[in-house]
Protein backbone atom coordinates (compact mmCIF):
# COMPACT_ATOMS: atom_id res chain seq x y z
CA UNK A 1 0.00 0.00 0.00
CA UNK A 2 2.99 2.17 0.92
CA UNK A 3 4.43 2.04 -2.78
CA UNK A 4 0.89 2.64 -4.40
CA UNK A 5 0.52 6.00 -2.27
CA UNK A 6 4.47 6.18 -3.25
CA UNK A 7 3.77 6.18 -6.65
CA UNK A 8 0.32 8.06 -6.52
CA UNK A 9 2.32 11.02 -4.46
CA UNK A 10 4.82 11.26 -7.05
CA UNK A 11 2.61 11.54 -10.32
CA UNK A 12 0.61 14.16 -8.50
CA UNK A 13 3.80 16.28 -7.94
CA UNK A 14 4.88 15.32 -11.29
CA UNK A 15 1.25 17.37 -12.32
CA UNK A 16 2.62 20.46 -10.37
CA UNK A 17 6.19 19.83 -11.91
CA UNK A 18 4.82 19.82 -15.46
CA UNK A 19 2.58 22.90 -14.53
CA UNK A 20 -0.68 20.43 -15.23
CA UNK A 21 -2.59 21.83 -11.75
CA UNK A 22 -1.58 25.45 -12.48
CA UNK A 23 -2.77 25.12 -16.00
CA UNK A 24 -5.82 23.65 -15.17
CA UNK A 25 -6.49 25.97 -11.58
CA UNK A 26 -5.62 28.67 -14.11
CA UNK A 27 -8.10 28.02 -16.61
CA UNK A 28 -11.05 27.08 -13.80
CA UNK A 29 -9.81 30.49 -11.89
CA UNK A 30 -10.43 32.29 -15.30
CA UNK A 31 -13.77 30.85 -15.80
CA UNK A 32 -14.88 31.60 -12.58
CA UNK A 33 -14.41 35.09 -12.74
CA UNK A 34 -16.01 35.28 -15.90
CA UNK A 35 -18.99 34.09 -14.49
CA UNK A 36 -18.25 36.16 -11.24
CA UNK A 37 -18.48 39.16 -13.76
CA UNK A 38 -21.49 37.44 -15.53
CA UNK A 39 -23.67 37.13 -13.00
CA UNK A 40 -22.30 40.59 -11.19
CA UNK A 41 -23.68 42.07 -14.53
CA UNK A 42 -27.69 40.25 -13.98
CA UNK A 43 -29.38 42.43 -12.12
CA UNK A 44 -31.40 40.04 -9.85
CA UNK A 45 -33.68 42.68 -8.13
CA UNK A 46 -35.18 43.11 -11.32
CA UNK A 47 -35.01 39.77 -12.51
CA UNK A 48 -37.12 38.63 -9.41
CA UNK A 49 -39.06 41.70 -9.37
CA UNK A 50 -40.38 40.98 -13.26
CA UNK A 51 -40.57 36.93 -11.93
CA UNK A 52 -42.97 37.66 -9.46
CA UNK A 53 -45.31 40.71 -11.27
CA UNK A 54 -45.34 37.32 -13.48
CA UNK A 55 -45.61 34.38 -11.84
CA UNK A 56 -46.00 35.04 -8.29
CA UNK A 57 -43.73 32.43 -7.81
CA UNK A 58 -40.55 33.92 -7.32
CA UNK A 59 -38.86 30.51 -5.49
CA UNK A 60 -39.22 28.52 -8.01
CA UNK A 61 -39.21 30.10 -11.32
CA UNK A 62 -35.59 31.34 -9.45
CA UNK A 63 -34.85 27.83 -9.45
CA UNK A 64 -36.08 27.19 -12.98
CA UNK A 65 -33.66 30.18 -14.43
CA UNK A 66 -30.36 28.54 -12.01
CA UNK A 67 -31.44 24.93 -13.79
CA UNK A 68 -31.10 26.51 -16.50
CA UNK A 69 -27.88 28.22 -15.75
CA UNK A 70 -26.48 24.95 -14.32
CA UNK A 71 -27.21 23.17 -17.72
CA UNK A 72 -25.58 25.52 -19.63
CA UNK A 73 -22.67 24.97 -17.40
CA UNK A 74 -22.55 21.58 -17.10
CA UNK A 75 -22.62 20.65 -21.00
CA UNK A 76 -19.14 22.37 -21.62
CA UNK A 77 -17.83 21.72 -18.33
CA UNK A 78 -17.70 18.26 -19.14
CA UNK A 79 -16.79 17.99 -22.18
CA UNK A 80 -14.08 21.16 -22.07
CA UNK A 81 -12.99 19.17 -18.24
CA UNK A 82 -12.53 16.00 -20.03
CA UNK A 83 -10.48 17.49 -22.88
CA UNK A 84 -8.19 19.09 -20.82
CA UNK A 85 -7.98 16.47 -18.50
CA UNK A 86 -6.90 13.62 -21.16
CA UNK A 87 -4.43 16.42 -22.50
CA UNK A 88 -3.02 16.35 -19.65
CA UNK A 89 -2.99 13.31 -18.07
CA UNK A 90 -1.60 11.06 -21.32
CA UNK A 91 2.06 12.30 -20.65
CA UNK A 92 1.74 9.81 -17.27
CA UNK A 93 2.38 6.74 -18.56
CA UNK A 94 5.19 7.12 -21.59
CA UNK A 95 7.00 9.74 -19.25
CA UNK A 96 7.58 6.96 -16.86
CA UNK A 97 8.70 3.87 -19.22
CA UNK A 98 11.08 6.17 -20.57
CA UNK A 99 14.61 4.59 -20.81
CA UNK A 100 16.40 5.29 -17.61
CA UNK A 101 13.35 6.17 -15.55
CA UNK A 102 12.04 2.81 -16.01
CA UNK A 103 15.40 0.84 -15.08
CA UNK A 104 15.14 2.62 -12.10
CA UNK A 105 11.54 2.44 -11.21
CA UNK A 106 11.74 -1.53 -11.51
CA UNK A 107 14.60 -2.46 -9.58
CA UNK A 108 12.89 -1.15 -6.12
CA UNK A 109 10.77 -3.66 -4.28
CA UNK A 110 7.52 -2.69 -5.92
CA UNK A 111 5.62 -4.50 -8.12
CA UNK A 112 4.49 -3.56 -11.40
CA UNK A 113 0.58 -3.58 -10.47
CA UNK A 114 1.39 -1.43 -7.82
CA UNK A 115 3.01 0.83 -10.30
CA UNK A 116 -0.26 1.25 -12.51
CA UNK A 117 -2.52 1.76 -9.47
CA UNK A 118 -0.28 4.52 -8.25
CA UNK A 119 -0.28 6.03 -11.55
CA UNK A 120 -4.16 5.72 -11.99
CA UNK A 121 -5.04 7.50 -8.40
CA UNK A 122 -2.33 9.54 -9.26
CA UNK A 123 -3.30 10.91 -12.55
CA UNK A 124 -7.55 10.79 -11.08
CA UNK A 125 -6.90 12.40 -7.91
CA UNK A 126 -5.20 15.47 -10.34
CA UNK A 127 -8.63 15.72 -12.56
CA UNK A 128 -10.58 15.63 -9.26
CA UNK A 129 -9.34 18.42 -7.53
CA UNK A 130 -9.53 20.17 -10.57
CA UNK A 131 -12.96 19.54 -11.15
CA UNK A 132 -13.81 19.75 -7.79
CA UNK A 133 -12.07 23.30 -7.57
CA UNK A 134 -14.02 24.62 -10.44
CA UNK A 135 -16.97 22.88 -9.64
CA UNK A 136 -17.51 23.92 -6.07
CA UNK A 137 -16.57 27.67 -7.47
CA UNK A 138 -19.54 27.47 -9.56
CA UNK A 139 -21.70 26.28 -6.93
CA UNK A 140 -20.28 28.97 -4.59
CA UNK A 141 -21.10 31.58 -7.04
CA UNK A 142 -24.81 30.48 -7.99
CA UNK A 143 -25.12 29.90 -4.51
CA UNK A 144 -25.14 33.39 -3.59
CA UNK A 145 -25.96 34.99 -5.97
CA UNK A 146 -29.03 33.38 -6.79
CA UNK A 147 -30.00 32.00 -2.94
CA UNK A 148 -30.05 28.41 -4.74
CA UNK A 149 -27.58 26.00 -2.35
CA UNK A 150 -28.81 22.18 -4.06
CA UNK A 151 -26.54 20.20 -3.44
CA UNK A 152 -26.98 18.03 -6.29
CA UNK A 153 -24.70 19.92 -8.95
CA UNK A 154 -21.71 18.72 -7.15
CA UNK A 155 -22.75 15.24 -8.15
CA UNK A 156 -21.09 16.51 -11.21
CA UNK A 157 -17.73 16.55 -9.70
CA UNK A 158 -18.00 12.67 -9.35
CA UNK A 159 -19.45 11.67 -12.25
CA UNK A 160 -16.76 13.80 -14.63
CA UNK A 161 -13.99 12.21 -12.81
CA UNK A 162 -15.33 8.94 -13.34
CA UNK A 163 -15.87 9.59 -16.86
CA UNK A 164 -12.11 10.90 -16.42
CA UNK A 165 -11.47 7.20 -14.70
CA UNK A 166 -13.11 5.30 -17.56
CA UNK A 167 -11.07 7.17 -20.43
CA UNK A 168 -8.11 7.53 -18.23
CA UNK A 169 -7.91 3.31 -18.38
CA UNK A 170 -7.31 3.58 -21.66
CA UNK A 171 -5.15 6.22 -21.87
CA UNK A 172 -2.72 4.31 -19.36
CA UNK A 173 -3.25 1.00 -21.94
CA UNK A 174 -2.16 2.94 -24.77
CA UNK A 175 0.38 4.34 -22.98
CA UNK A 176 1.59 0.96 -22.34
CA UNK A 177 1.14 -0.68 -25.70
CA UNK A 178 2.33 1.99 -27.53
CA UNK A 179 4.54 4.09 -25.09
CA UNK A 180 3.20 7.41 -27.13
CA UNK A 181 1.48 10.15 -25.28
CA UNK A 182 -0.03 11.65 -29.05
CA UNK A 183 -1.71 8.28 -29.41
CA UNK A 184 -2.91 7.76 -26.20
CA UNK A 185 -3.87 11.30 -26.50
CA UNK A 186 -5.67 10.75 -30.14
CA UNK A 187 -7.32 7.44 -29.64
CA UNK A 188 -9.07 8.55 -26.52
CA UNK A 189 -10.28 11.90 -28.29
CA UNK A 190 -11.44 9.54 -31.17
CA UNK A 191 -13.59 7.32 -28.45
CA UNK A 192 -14.39 10.67 -26.56
CA UNK A 193 -15.51 13.06 -29.51
CA UNK A 194 -16.62 10.64 -32.50
CA UNK A 195 -17.19 7.02 -31.75
CA UNK A 196 -19.59 7.35 -28.52
CA UNK A 197 -21.81 10.12 -29.59
CA UNK A 198 -22.05 7.88 -32.57
CA UNK A 199 -22.97 4.61 -30.79
CA UNK A 200 -25.54 6.74 -28.35
CA UNK A 201 -27.16 7.29 -31.72
CA UNK A 202 -26.97 3.90 -33.39
CA UNK A 203 -30.67 3.41 -32.85
CA UNK A 204 -31.54 6.45 -35.14
CA UNK A 205 -28.49 5.31 -37.33
CA UNK A 206 -30.02 1.70 -37.45
CA UNK A 207 -33.37 3.81 -38.64
CA UNK A 208 -31.59 5.28 -42.03
CA UNK A 209 -30.13 1.34 -43.06
CA UNK A 210 -31.67 -2.07 -42.38
CA UNK A 211 -28.37 -3.65 -41.76
CA UNK A 212 -28.21 -6.74 -39.85
CA UNK A 213 -24.08 -6.57 -39.93
CA UNK A 214 -24.06 -3.35 -39.29
CA UNK A 215 -26.53 -3.65 -36.40
CA UNK A 216 -24.51 -6.49 -34.84
CA UNK A 217 -21.16 -4.17 -35.37
CA UNK A 218 -23.02 -0.96 -33.57
CA UNK A 219 -24.40 -3.47 -30.92
CA UNK A 220 -20.63 -5.05 -29.74
CA UNK A 221 -19.04 -1.80 -30.01
CA UNK A 222 -22.14 0.30 -27.89
CA UNK A 223 -21.22 -2.34 -25.38
CA UNK A 224 -17.48 -2.40 -25.50
CA UNK A 225 -16.72 1.68 -25.98
CA UNK A 226 -16.95 3.23 -22.53
CA UNK A 227 -20.55 5.17 -23.10
CA UNK A 228 -18.54 9.09 -22.20
CA UNK A 229 -21.37 10.65 -24.04
CA UNK A 230 -24.26 8.72 -21.74
CA UNK A 231 -22.38 9.65 -19.20
CA UNK A 232 -22.69 13.60 -19.88
CA UNK A 233 -26.30 12.85 -20.32
CA UNK A 234 -26.49 11.77 -17.24
CA UNK A 235 -24.16 14.25 -15.51
CA UNK A 236 -26.38 16.82 -16.70
CA UNK A 237 -29.32 15.45 -15.48
CA UNK A 238 -28.01 15.11 -11.91
CA UNK A 239 -26.75 18.51 -11.95
CA UNK A 240 -30.15 19.62 -12.27
CA UNK A 241 -31.46 17.87 -9.31
CA UNK A 242 -32.85 14.93 -11.89
CA UNK A 243 -32.61 10.87 -10.76
CA UNK A 244 -30.41 8.06 -12.39
CA UNK A 245 -32.49 6.30 -14.38
CA UNK A 246 -30.07 4.35 -16.12
CA UNK A 247 -27.50 2.17 -14.58
CA UNK A 248 -26.21 0.48 -17.56
CA UNK A 249 -23.29 3.21 -19.15
CA UNK A 250 -22.55 2.97 -15.55
CA UNK A 251 -22.25 -0.41 -15.21
CA UNK A 252 -20.52 -1.26 -18.71
CA UNK A 253 -18.20 1.91 -18.37
CA UNK A 254 -16.79 0.54 -15.02
CA UNK A 255 -16.67 -3.02 -16.41
CA UNK A 256 -14.43 -1.16 -19.53
CA UNK A 257 -12.15 0.58 -16.71
CA UNK A 258 -11.56 -2.51 -14.86
CA UNK A 259 -10.30 -4.14 -18.17
CA UNK A 260 -8.40 -2.12 -19.32
CA UNK A 261 -6.46 -1.57 -16.08
CA UNK A 262 -5.77 -5.72 -15.42
CA UNK A 263 -5.22 -5.57 -18.84
CA UNK A 264 -2.53 -2.72 -18.77
CA UNK A 265 -1.20 -4.82 -15.65
CA UNK A 266 -0.97 -7.84 -17.65
CA UNK A 267 0.83 -6.56 -20.28
CA UNK A 268 3.00 -4.31 -18.35
CA UNK A 269 3.91 -6.93 -15.90
CA UNK A 270 5.18 -9.36 -18.89
CA UNK A 271 7.12 -6.59 -20.94
CA UNK A 272 10.71 -6.12 -20.82
CA UNK A 273 12.38 -2.79 -20.52
CA UNK B 1 27.12 -18.16 -0.12
CA UNK B 2 26.60 -16.97 -3.58
CA UNK B 3 24.82 -14.18 -3.93
CA UNK B 4 24.34 -14.43 -7.18
CA UNK B 5 23.61 -17.72 -9.24
CA UNK B 6 22.47 -18.20 -12.44
CA UNK B 7 21.80 -21.43 -14.41
CA UNK B 8 21.37 -22.11 -18.14
CA UNK B 9 19.93 -18.16 -18.72
CA UNK B 10 18.63 -17.72 -22.71
CA UNK B 11 17.15 -14.90 -23.22
CA UNK B 12 15.84 -14.23 -26.60
CA UNK B 13 14.15 -10.82 -27.91
CA UNK B 14 11.92 -11.38 -30.56
CA UNK B 15 10.12 -8.18 -32.95
CA UNK B 16 6.80 -8.45 -33.23
CA UNK B 17 5.19 -10.95 -35.15
CA UNK B 18 8.44 -13.14 -34.70
CA UNK B 19 10.30 -11.78 -37.46
CA UNK B 20 13.42 -11.04 -35.96
CA UNK B 21 15.09 -13.12 -32.94
CA UNK B 22 17.63 -11.73 -31.17
CA UNK B 23 20.02 -14.44 -28.64
CA UNK B 24 20.83 -11.55 -26.16
CA UNK B 25 22.15 -14.54 -23.52
CA UNK B 26 22.69 -18.53 -24.23
CA UNK B 27 23.03 -20.70 -21.48
CA UNK B 28 24.61 -18.89 -19.25
CA UNK B 29 25.78 -20.16 -15.83
CA UNK B 30 27.37 -17.91 -13.56
CA UNK B 31 27.69 -17.69 -9.16
CA UNK B 32 28.71 -14.85 -8.11
CA UNK B 33 30.03 -15.22 -3.98
CA UNK B 34 29.10 -13.01 -1.32
CA UNK B 35 31.61 -10.04 -0.53
CA UNK B 36 33.42 -9.93 -3.88
CA UNK B 37 33.54 -7.43 -6.64
CA UNK B 38 32.61 -8.83 -9.74
CA UNK B 39 33.66 -7.46 -13.04
CA UNK B 40 31.12 -8.42 -16.28
CA UNK B 41 32.97 -7.60 -19.18
CA UNK B 42 32.31 -7.29 -22.82
CA UNK B 43 31.60 -5.56 -26.13
CA UNK B 44 28.92 -3.76 -26.77
CA UNK B 45 25.72 -5.83 -26.83
CA UNK B 46 27.41 -8.98 -25.81
CA UNK B 47 24.41 -9.13 -23.00
CA UNK B 48 25.71 -7.48 -19.83
CA UNK B 49 22.76 -5.02 -19.13
CA UNK B 50 20.24 -7.69 -20.24
CA UNK B 51 21.74 -10.32 -18.01
CA UNK B 52 21.34 -7.42 -14.49
CA UNK B 53 18.12 -6.76 -16.31
CA UNK B 54 17.12 -10.44 -15.61
CA UNK B 55 18.62 -10.48 -12.53
CA UNK B 56 16.46 -7.54 -11.52
CA UNK B 57 13.38 -8.19 -12.93
CA UNK B 58 13.09 -5.67 -15.77
CA UNK B 59 13.50 -8.18 -18.69
CA UNK B 60 12.61 -11.65 -18.49
CA UNK B 61 15.00 -14.72 -19.36
CA UNK B 62 12.92 -17.00 -22.21
CA UNK B 63 14.72 -19.94 -20.40
CA UNK B 64 16.57 -21.06 -17.42
CA UNK B 65 16.60 -19.82 -13.46
CA UNK B 66 18.48 -17.28 -11.66
CA UNK B 67 18.61 -16.85 -7.82
CA UNK B 68 19.61 -13.62 -6.24
CA UNK B 69 20.51 -13.03 -2.46
CA UNK B 70 18.89 -17.45 -2.28
CA UNK B 71 15.61 -15.99 -3.53
CA UNK B 72 14.07 -16.18 -6.95
CA UNK B 73 14.69 -13.15 -9.12
CA UNK B 74 10.75 -12.87 -9.94
CA UNK B 75 9.97 -12.18 -5.63
CA UNK B 76 10.20 -8.10 -5.83
CA UNK B 77 10.63 -8.09 -2.23
CA UNK B 78 14.52 -9.40 -2.60
CA UNK B 79 15.01 -6.02 -4.30
CA UNK B 80 14.92 -4.42 -0.73
CA UNK B 81 18.45 -5.47 -0.18
CA UNK B 82 20.16 -4.40 -3.34
CA UNK B 83 21.01 -1.17 -5.00
CA UNK B 84 20.93 -0.62 -8.53
CA UNK B 85 22.79 1.92 -10.67
CA UNK B 86 21.42 1.80 -14.21
CA UNK B 87 23.33 3.03 -17.82
CA UNK B 88 21.95 6.10 -18.70
CA UNK B 89 19.57 6.75 -15.52
CA UNK B 90 17.05 9.36 -15.24
CA UNK B 91 15.53 10.88 -12.15
CA UNK B 92 12.14 13.18 -12.69
CA UNK B 93 13.62 16.45 -13.63
CA UNK B 94 11.78 18.82 -10.94
CA UNK B 95 13.38 16.60 -8.41
CA UNK B 96 16.64 17.76 -6.42
CA UNK B 97 19.16 15.57 -5.59
CA UNK B 98 17.87 15.25 -1.73
CA UNK B 99 14.52 14.61 -3.28
CA UNK B 100 15.94 11.90 -5.56
CA UNK B 101 16.99 10.04 -2.88
CA UNK B 102 13.78 10.32 -0.46
CA UNK B 103 12.24 8.97 -3.52
CA UNK B 104 13.94 6.11 -4.01
CA UNK B 105 14.51 5.65 -0.20
CA UNK B 106 10.80 5.05 0.07
CA UNK B 107 10.20 3.47 -3.03
CA UNK B 108 12.75 0.92 -1.71
CA UNK B 109 10.89 0.51 1.81
CA UNK B 110 13.37 2.24 3.78
CA UNK B 111 11.84 3.82 7.01
CA UNK B 112 11.66 7.97 7.15
CA UNK B 113 14.30 8.18 9.99
CA UNK B 114 16.79 6.09 8.23
CA UNK B 115 16.05 7.95 5.17
CA UNK B 116 16.92 11.40 7.01
CA UNK B 117 20.27 9.85 8.36
CA UNK B 118 21.76 8.56 5.10
CA UNK B 119 20.75 11.13 3.15
CA UNK B 120 23.37 13.31 4.50
CA UNK B 121 25.74 10.77 4.84
CA UNK B 122 25.43 9.82 1.07
CA UNK B 123 25.71 13.30 -0.64
CA UNK B 124 28.43 14.09 1.34
CA UNK B 125 30.14 10.47 0.48
CA UNK B 126 29.74 11.09 -3.26
CA UNK B 127 30.29 14.97 -2.92
CA UNK B 128 27.19 16.26 -3.69
CA UNK B 129 25.92 17.74 -0.52
CA UNK B 130 26.61 21.28 -2.26
CA UNK B 131 23.85 20.65 -4.90
CA UNK B 132 21.85 18.58 -2.56
CA UNK B 133 18.50 21.98 -3.16
CA UNK B 134 19.44 21.67 -7.19
CA UNK B 135 17.21 20.35 -9.54
CA UNK B 136 18.79 17.26 -11.59
CA UNK B 137 17.82 18.78 -14.68
CA UNK B 138 20.83 21.27 -14.16
CA UNK B 139 22.85 18.49 -13.05
CA UNK B 140 26.02 17.53 -15.24
CA UNK B 141 26.44 13.82 -16.31
CA UNK B 142 29.26 13.24 -13.81
CA UNK B 143 27.02 14.55 -11.06
CA UNK B 144 24.81 12.82 -12.06
CA UNK B 145 26.31 9.06 -11.81
CA UNK B 146 27.24 10.41 -8.45
CA UNK B 147 23.97 10.87 -7.53
CA UNK B 148 22.76 7.65 -9.29
CA UNK B 149 25.44 5.92 -7.03
CA UNK B 150 24.19 7.70 -3.46
CA UNK B 151 20.80 6.16 -4.81
CA UNK B 152 22.22 2.76 -5.03
CA UNK B 153 23.03 2.91 -1.70
CA UNK B 154 20.12 4.68 0.07
CA UNK B 155 18.79 0.81 0.97
CA UNK B 156 22.68 0.08 2.68
CA UNK B 157 22.39 -3.21 0.22
CA UNK B 158 24.00 -6.20 0.52
CA UNK B 159 24.13 -6.33 -3.39
CA UNK B 160 25.38 -3.54 -5.53
CA UNK B 161 24.74 -3.59 -9.26
CA UNK B 162 26.51 -1.17 -11.06
CA UNK B 163 26.14 -0.90 -14.65
CA UNK B 164 28.84 1.62 -16.32
CA UNK B 165 29.39 3.74 -12.90
CA UNK B 166 32.08 5.69 -14.01
CA UNK B 167 30.57 6.63 -16.92
CA UNK B 168 31.16 10.19 -17.68
CA UNK B 169 32.71 11.06 -14.44
CA UNK B 170 36.81 12.56 -14.39
CA UNK B 171 40.03 11.01 -13.92
CA UNK B 172 39.63 12.14 -10.09
CA UNK B 173 35.61 11.10 -9.54
CA UNK B 174 36.52 8.00 -11.08
CA UNK B 175 39.14 7.44 -8.53
CA UNK B 176 36.88 8.57 -5.61
CA UNK B 177 34.24 6.25 -7.11
CA UNK B 178 36.72 3.25 -7.13
CA UNK B 179 37.46 4.30 -3.10
CA UNK B 180 33.60 4.57 -2.48
CA UNK B 181 33.59 0.37 -3.86
CA UNK B 182 36.56 -0.72 -2.16
CA UNK B 183 35.43 0.99 1.35
CA UNK B 184 31.89 -0.99 0.38
CA UNK B 185 33.68 -4.05 -0.36
CA UNK B 186 35.78 -3.97 2.83
CA UNK B 187 32.20 -3.67 4.42
CA UNK B 188 31.38 -6.95 3.03
CA UNK B 189 28.76 -5.81 0.28
CA UNK B 190 28.87 -7.99 -3.02
CA UNK B 191 29.74 -5.65 -6.23
CA UNK B 192 28.40 -6.65 -9.55
CA UNK B 193 29.76 -4.23 -12.54
CA UNK B 194 29.66 -3.71 -16.38
CA UNK B 195 31.78 -1.70 -17.16
CA UNK B 196 33.78 -0.96 -20.43
CA UNK B 197 36.93 1.07 -18.60
CA UNK B 198 39.06 -2.42 -18.08
CA UNK B 199 41.79 -0.92 -16.36
CA UNK B 200 39.50 0.31 -13.89
CA UNK B 201 37.37 -3.09 -13.41
CA UNK B 202 40.93 -4.68 -12.74
CA UNK B 203 42.00 -2.39 -10.39
CA UNK B 204 38.93 -3.23 -7.74
CA UNK B 205 37.86 -6.96 -9.27
CA UNK B 206 38.49 -10.23 -7.04
CA UNK B 207 36.59 -11.59 -10.26
CA UNK B 208 36.10 -11.04 -13.70
CA UNK B 209 33.66 -13.11 -16.59
CA UNK B 210 33.94 -12.68 -19.95
CA UNK B 211 30.88 -11.98 -22.50
CA UNK B 212 30.77 -12.38 -25.81
CA UNK B 213 27.52 -12.59 -27.94
CA UNK B 214 25.59 -13.58 -25.01
CA UNK B 215 27.91 -16.44 -24.10
CA UNK B 216 30.33 -16.23 -21.18
CA UNK B 217 33.59 -16.83 -22.70
CA UNK B 218 35.74 -16.91 -19.57
CA UNK B 219 35.53 -16.04 -15.92
CA UNK B 220 38.01 -16.50 -12.89
CA UNK B 221 40.27 -14.02 -11.03
CA UNK B 222 41.80 -11.25 -12.57
CA UNK B 223 45.22 -12.68 -11.60
CA UNK B 224 44.13 -16.35 -13.36
CA UNK B 225 43.13 -14.26 -16.56
CA UNK B 226 45.82 -12.19 -16.97
CA UNK B 227 48.49 -14.82 -16.54
CA UNK B 228 49.27 -16.45 -19.71
CA UNK B 229 49.89 -20.35 -18.27
CA UNK B 230 51.34 -21.61 -21.48
CA UNK B 231 53.76 -18.62 -22.22
CA UNK B 232 57.03 -18.00 -20.16
CA UNK B 233 59.53 -14.95 -20.17
CA UNK B 234 62.89 -16.28 -20.15
CA UNK B 235 65.93 -13.86 -19.36
CA UNK B 236 69.41 -14.81 -19.94
CA UNK B 237 72.61 -13.65 -18.34
CA UNK B 238 74.17 -14.83 -21.78
CA UNK B 239 73.65 -12.41 -24.42
CA UNK B 240 71.93 -14.03 -27.49
CA UNK B 241 71.01 -13.02 -30.76
CA UNK B 242 67.75 -14.54 -32.67
CA UNK B 243 69.31 -17.05 -34.69
CA UNK B 244 71.07 -18.71 -31.40
CA UNK B 245 67.57 -19.40 -29.80
CA UNK B 246 66.45 -20.98 -33.11
CA UNK B 247 69.11 -23.15 -33.51
CA UNK B 248 68.36 -24.52 -30.02
CA UNK B 249 65.25 -24.48 -29.70
CA UNK B 250 63.95 -25.29 -33.23
CA UNK B 251 61.06 -27.14 -32.30
CA UNK B 252 59.51 -24.60 -29.62
CA UNK B 253 57.47 -21.36 -30.43
CA UNK B 254 59.50 -18.75 -29.27
CA UNK B 255 58.82 -14.88 -29.63
CA UNK B 256 60.10 -11.64 -28.91
CA UNK B 257 63.95 -12.61 -28.94
CA UNK B 258 66.05 -9.42 -27.11
CA UNK B 259 69.75 -9.89 -26.43
CA UNK B 260 69.02 -11.17 -23.25
CA UNK B 261 65.69 -12.88 -23.35
CA UNK B 262 62.72 -14.28 -24.88
CA UNK B 263 59.26 -15.53 -24.43
CA UNK B 264 58.73 -18.98 -24.69
CA UNK B 265 55.08 -20.61 -25.57
CA UNK B 266 54.98 -24.47 -24.52
CA UNK B 267 52.23 -26.80 -23.86
CA UNK B 268 52.79 -28.07 -20.30
CA UNK B 269 55.73 -27.93 -17.98
CA UNK B 270 57.16 -31.05 -19.35
CA UNK B 271 58.10 -29.11 -22.23
CA UNK B 272 59.44 -26.49 -20.23
CA UNK B 273 61.85 -28.17 -18.85
CA UNK B 274 62.91 -29.60 -22.14
CA UNK B 275 63.33 -26.38 -22.97
CA UNK B 276 65.26 -25.36 -19.80
CA UNK B 277 67.72 -28.47 -20.40
CA UNK B 278 68.23 -27.81 -23.85
CA UNK B 279 69.27 -24.06 -22.89
CA UNK B 280 71.72 -24.91 -20.30
CA UNK B 281 73.30 -27.74 -22.42
CA UNK B 282 74.11 -25.30 -24.87
CA UNK B 283 75.93 -23.11 -21.65
CA UNK B 284 73.19 -20.44 -21.72
CA UNK B 285 72.94 -18.85 -18.61
CA UNK B 286 69.60 -18.39 -16.99
CA UNK B 287 68.44 -15.56 -15.14
CA UNK B 288 64.68 -15.84 -14.60
CA UNK B 289 61.88 -17.60 -15.83
CA UNK B 290 58.52 -15.93 -15.46
CA UNK B 291 54.84 -16.46 -16.47
CA UNK B 292 54.01 -13.52 -19.07
CA UNK B 293 51.43 -11.53 -17.83
CA UNK B 294 48.91 -9.30 -19.94
CA UNK B 295 46.80 -6.64 -18.96
CA UNK B 296 42.88 -6.79 -18.44
CA UNK B 297 42.51 -5.24 -21.65
CA UNK B 298 45.13 -7.13 -24.04
CA UNK B 299 43.91 -10.49 -22.62
CA UNK B 300 40.06 -9.13 -23.18
CA UNK B 301 40.78 -8.01 -26.91
CA UNK B 302 42.68 -11.72 -27.53
CA UNK B 303 39.97 -13.50 -26.51
CA UNK B 304 37.11 -11.49 -28.18
CA UNK B 305 39.12 -11.84 -31.42
CA UNK B 306 39.38 -15.81 -30.64
CA UNK B 307 35.94 -16.14 -30.25
CA UNK B 308 34.66 -14.27 -32.99
CA UNK B 309 37.14 -16.42 -34.73
CA UNK B 310 35.83 -19.74 -33.59
CA UNK B 311 32.01 -18.52 -34.42
CA UNK B 312 33.07 -17.32 -37.61
CA UNK B 313 34.50 -20.87 -38.69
Amino acid sequence: MNNVFEITKQTIREAFARKIFIMFAGISSLILILFAVAFASIGLEDLSGSIQVETGQNRGVMEEVVGGIKLFIVVPLFGGGLFLSIFSASSFIPNMLEKGSIDVLLSKPISRAQIIHGKFLGGTFVVFTNIAYLVLGIWLLIGLKFGVWDPSFLITIFTITFAFAVLYGLIILIGILSQSSILAMMLTYLIFFILSPILNMREQILLLSDNKVLEIILDILYYIVPKTSELGSITSDLAVGGSLYDYQPIFTSAIFLILTLALSIIIFSKKDY
Amino acid sequence: MNTVEVSNLTKIYESPYKKRRVTALKDFDLKVSEGTVFGLLGPNGAGKTTLVKILLGIVFQTLGSAKVLGKNISNHEVRKQIGYLPENHKFPPYLNGEDVLRYVGRLSGVSKQKIDQRTGELLALVKMDKWRKTKVKKYSKGMMQRLGLAQALINDPTLLFLDEPTDGVDPIGRKEIRDILVRLKNEGKTIFINSHLLSEVELISDRVAILNKGELIREGTVEDLTTDKETYSISLATEITEDIIKEVLPEFSVDKITSHGFELKVNNEEELNICIDKLRATGLMIKSIVHVKMSLEDMFISLINESDKAKNE
